[in-house]
């Protein structure tokens, strides 16, 4: 497999960054990821009862006292984590990590279903596939070709795209040049209409990731657990935790 | 010399009269080879004055364990390395985790070999007399013995002043 | 000898004394022999009998698994897991609860029969074989657990460590693995435990049977006849497994507390986790017992010979001793979350105490440590059969409630406020723990009669040790070592 891959003379370490000041908790990244990987849709009951499947999902609490009530948001998702609890657990290697982009990959074809990983994330970014969800025409003619569609009884999360930086790397090994920062931009990044998700590659120091991620309003979600994610959050917006 | 299967009972209470009955055919020139004992009930050999039974059971289990300890040392530090997987930072065969697969695999080898062990050891042949009474699961002691035939007689009226009950050589079965 | 009881009646004692060593004699199996064919002719009987009841309960019971345990679980299959009521963030609910009550269950045999054993605790022996058989059969439920909340049950098979060409093996480093590997080693232990004693009365039952039975306990007894050599074999391999089967059965527990405690969820990774679950293990184990030599003694035939308020009076003891074993590890794990907890660890205790579903855990503290420490101190309430059934029914139900709040209701409260949930267990899950339930009782209802439910030969081992000394001016019951 190796040598379908471009030479790179860089590594590569994928992460984010998100600006909580800017984020308006619009829902377009959630919604831009759903389509982008073939998420289903549950349906009202299966929501209420946290079965929804959304690998991004915005983190919405209320502050103060009636009538001065204001929310914060917090796009939470799958954090790659590079000491990721989730990886150790499964019991057939269907979760690991991965050794050229580094970030957390599950395998859909290898998952049994035993939950455990889902159980050990403490971000809780992990979803399962508790049916065979249909999803009704004329929406399963706008699927992604470029990503699996998933059964009953496998677990899913955020790959960071991994469709699309396989695809950026492929594209700047045909022109015959290194992967540029901003040539691979997940969905999410892509939706957000006030640019507040950045990707890139965190091992280049030059890249607005890397340079964003060492600002001071930076801070990672329980960091102190050890996990070492790789998605950065600037304070802000009335999340000012860390 | 034309020798007999003979099978005396004693009932399980009259312990001491089996013992004595065992001195009185070595007595009569018997050796312990040609007596075999079957008790419904576990005596010691030294209860009834013979010698020790031999049993490999004990180093079976030991070459168990130590088969189940290398099958568990290949699962743990051979195996990963056929198709390395890397997962959650933990190095590819941490010794803790190989710690807990040890020992259970060594344990199952221990305690599955104890079994195939004493089920070998019980289907191979055995040697002395062979016959077997069911009375001796109601409780009694049975003493086998190959006596020899012009003595026989006599053997076997000593044997009833001690308190025997003589079985009939047709009724000596197979289990 | 056995023998030296009997002299007593009739003989030219003085009546007190003969009053006392007749009391002796009802009061303890051990000093009241009965010939051994009469034993074995109670045992076969008790084996044999079958009532229309039996029958009854037999084909309920078959319909019951049929439906409430594969009907569900095949439905569960089709839909997906979704019917379960499982949800983001409580990923295991009553599948994994019940699971690890079975396997909780299931410690009873090895301590009755390998602890108890290894203590020579002579008020063991009629019922090493009932406990033996509950180890085997709620390893047999419990086993079918990590099949039933499996996603994909079909490819359960990538659990186990075959070569294949793709050279893909289970990941030692994982928890369940070892899970696997501790459940198919006790199971596989217990069940040749179970087996090794169980051959001399094989011997027994082929020699009063006929038929189908004549034919299966031949073949199960394998050309036993009693020599010296046999038994030799028998005890030699019956003491490696009595010591080697205790820290298997230790290890087996920890195992599957490890599920929780290698794990990060806030509330699991405590190091107590392994003995606490372990006496909680043997608590309930042990109560299960007095439960089911209750029912034994009530509807099969013969066995209040062998099954006197001497054992349940022992048993109740140990229950005692293990319920306060069992407060110790609880109250450990309590106020050291209690007192320098962080956050999320102090809320979820608080959970567990004022929240919507505080009814499970005051249900767990009543049922383990309230209801043994008022009642089994008394030694009129612990030799009162029907009161000993209810004390450890409950006791049991107190320990599902530990398992159920130590699972869903953790994982239900972690860190992130917006991510909490509350777990509502369906119809399904409940269904399934029934039918396993009810697995359980149709196994042991027919094991109790395909296999002689006790041990007779150790019985009566212990009879021939056992005979009344006079030392003083009374009669004390000694123990010969006939080992």
């Amino acid at each position: 497999m190796t040598d379908l891959l471009a030479k790179q003379k860089q590594d590569e370490k994928w992460g984010m960054v998100i600006d909580l000041d800017i984020c308006s908790g619009c829902q377009a990244c959630v919604t831009a990821c759903s389509m982008e990987n073939n998420i289903p849709f549950v349906g009202e009951d299966e929501m209420a009862y946290g079965r929804g499947m959304q690998w991004m999902r915005i983190r919405r609490y209320w502050d103060g006292e009636y009538p001065e009530v204001t929310p914060s948001h917090q796009p939470m998702l799958c954090q790659q984590c590079g000491s990721a609890p989730c990886e150790p657990v499964c019991p057939v290697f269907a979760t690991l990590h991965s050794e050229v982009e580094k970030i957390n990959l599950q395998v859909y074809n290898r998952c049994i279903g035993t939950r455990y990983c889902a159980n050990n994330c403490p971000f809780h970014a992990r979803t399962f596939n508790w049916f065979d969800y249909e999803i009704p025409a004329p929406m399963n003619s706008y699927l992604n070709p470029d990503v699996t569609v998933r059964r009953r009884g496998v677990m899913e999360k955020c790959t960071f795209c991994v469709q699309r930086i396989v695809k950026g790397r492929q594209g700047a090994s045909a022109e015959g040049r290194e992967l540029a920062d901003g040539d691979v931009t997940p969905a999410c990044a892509q939706a957000c209409p006030t640019d507040a998700i950045t990707f890139g590659n965190l091992s280049d120091p030059e890249s607005r990731v890397s340079k964003m991620a060492r600002g001071d309003r930076a801070y990672k979600e329980l960091v102190n657990l050890g996990t070492e994610p790789r998605v950065t959050y600037l304070k802000g917006g009335k999340s000012y935790g860390g | 010399m034309e020798t007999n299967v003979r099978m005396i009972l004693f009932k399980e209470d009259q312990v001491d009269q089996a013992s004595n009955a065992i001195e009185t055919l070595h007595h009569h020139g018997i050796s312990d080879k040609d007596i075999s004992v079957i008790s419904g009930v576990p005596f010691s050999e030294k209860i009834l004055g013979r010698p020790m039974s031999w049993t490999r059971v004990p180093q079976i289990a030991i070459a168990g364990a130590f088969f189940g300890f290398v099958i568990a040392s290949i699962l743990n530090f051979f195996v990963p390395h056929l198709y390395k997987l890397s997962v959650g930072g933990m190095p590819l065969t941490p010794i803790p985790t190989s710690i807990v697969v040890t020992f259970e695999l060594t344990m199952l080898g221990l305690l599955i070999s104890t079994f195939l062990g004493v089920f070998i050891e019980m289907l191979s042949p055995s040697f002395g007399p062979k016959g077997y009474h069911p009375k001796i699961s109601d409780g009694y002691i049975g003493i086998l013995f190959e006596c020899p035939s012009n003595t026989d007689e006599e053997t076997c009226f000593e044997l009833q002043d001690l308190g025997a009950e003589i079985v009939d050589v047709e009724e000596v079965k197979q289990p | 000898m056995a023998a030296d009881v009997k002299p007593f009646v009739g003989s030219k004692a003085k009546p007190h004394q003969e009053s006392e060593a007749e009391e002796l004699r009802k009061e303890h199996l051990m000093l009241d022999p009965m010939p051994r064919d009469e034993m074995n002719q109670m045992v076969m009987e008790a084996m044999t009998t079958t009532t229309p009841k039996f029958w009854a309960w037999v084909i309920g019971l078959a319909l019951a698994v049929a439906v409430l345990l594969f009907g569900t679980w095949g439905y569960m299959i089709a839909s997906g897991m979704g019917v379960a009521g499982i949800r983001r963030p409580v990923f295991w609910g009553i599948f994994i609860v019940t699971f690890v009550f079975w396997i909780g269950i299931s410690h009873a045999g090895t301590f009755v029969s390998a602890i108890l054993r290894v203590f020579k605790a002579e008020f063991r022996r009629p019922f090493t074989r009932a406990a033996e058989l509950m180890t085997t059969f709620g390893l047999a439920a419990g086993a079918l657990y990590p099949l039933i909340h499996l996603g994909r049950v079909w490819v359960f098979y990538w659990m186990i460590p075959y070569p294949n060409a793709r050279w893909l093996w289970p990941n030692f480093r994982s928890a369940l693995v070892w899970d696997f590997l501790a459940i198919t080693t006790y199971l596989l232990s217990s069940t040749i435990y179970l087996f090794l004693p169980l051959i001399p009365d094989m011997a027994m039952a082929r020699d009063r049977s006929t038929g189908w039975r004549h034919i299966l306990y031949k073949t199960l007894s394998l050309g036993w006849r009693g020599t010296e050599a046999e038994w030799f074999r028998l005890r030699k391999a019956i003491s490696i497994f009595a010591i080697a089967i205790i820290p298997v059965m230790f290890s087996v527990h920890t195992i599957v507390s490890w599920d929780f405690a290698v794990s990060m969820v806030a509330g699991w990774q405590s190091t107590i986790f392994g003995p606490y679950f372990i006496i909680g293990a043997i608590l309930s184990g042990v109560s299960a017992v007095v439960t089911i030599l209750y029912i034994l003694r009530s509807t099969m035939k013969h066995m209040d010979y062998f099954i006197r308020k001497e054992h349940f009076d022992a048993l109740g003891k140990l229950i005692l001793i293990f319920s306060m074993a069992w407060a110790y590890f609880f109250f450990n794990e309590y106020i050291l979350a209690w007192y320098g907890g962080d956050a999320a660890l102090k809320q979820i205790i608080t959970l567990h105490a004022v929240g919507p579903s505080a009814w499970v855990w005051y249900t767990m503290l009543i049922c383990n440590v309230a209801i043994p420490w008022l009642f089994l101190w008394s030694k009129k309430v612990r030799r009162t059969p029907w009161l000993m059934f209810i004390i450890t029914l409950l006791v049991n139900v107190g320990m599902y409630a530990e398992r159920y709040t130590i699972i869903p209701l953790t994982l239900g409260h972690q860190r992130s406020p917006f991510d909490w949930g509350i777990y509502n267990p369906t119809i399904v899950e409940v269904s399934i723990a029934l039918g396993t339930l009810c697995l359980f009782i149709l196994l042991y209802l027919l094991a109790s009669r395909i296999i002689p439910l006790v041990p007779v030969w150790e019985v009566q081992e212990g009879q021939m040790s056992h005979t009344l000394r006079k030392i003083g001016k009374t009669e004390i019951p000694s123990v010969t070592d006939l080992e």
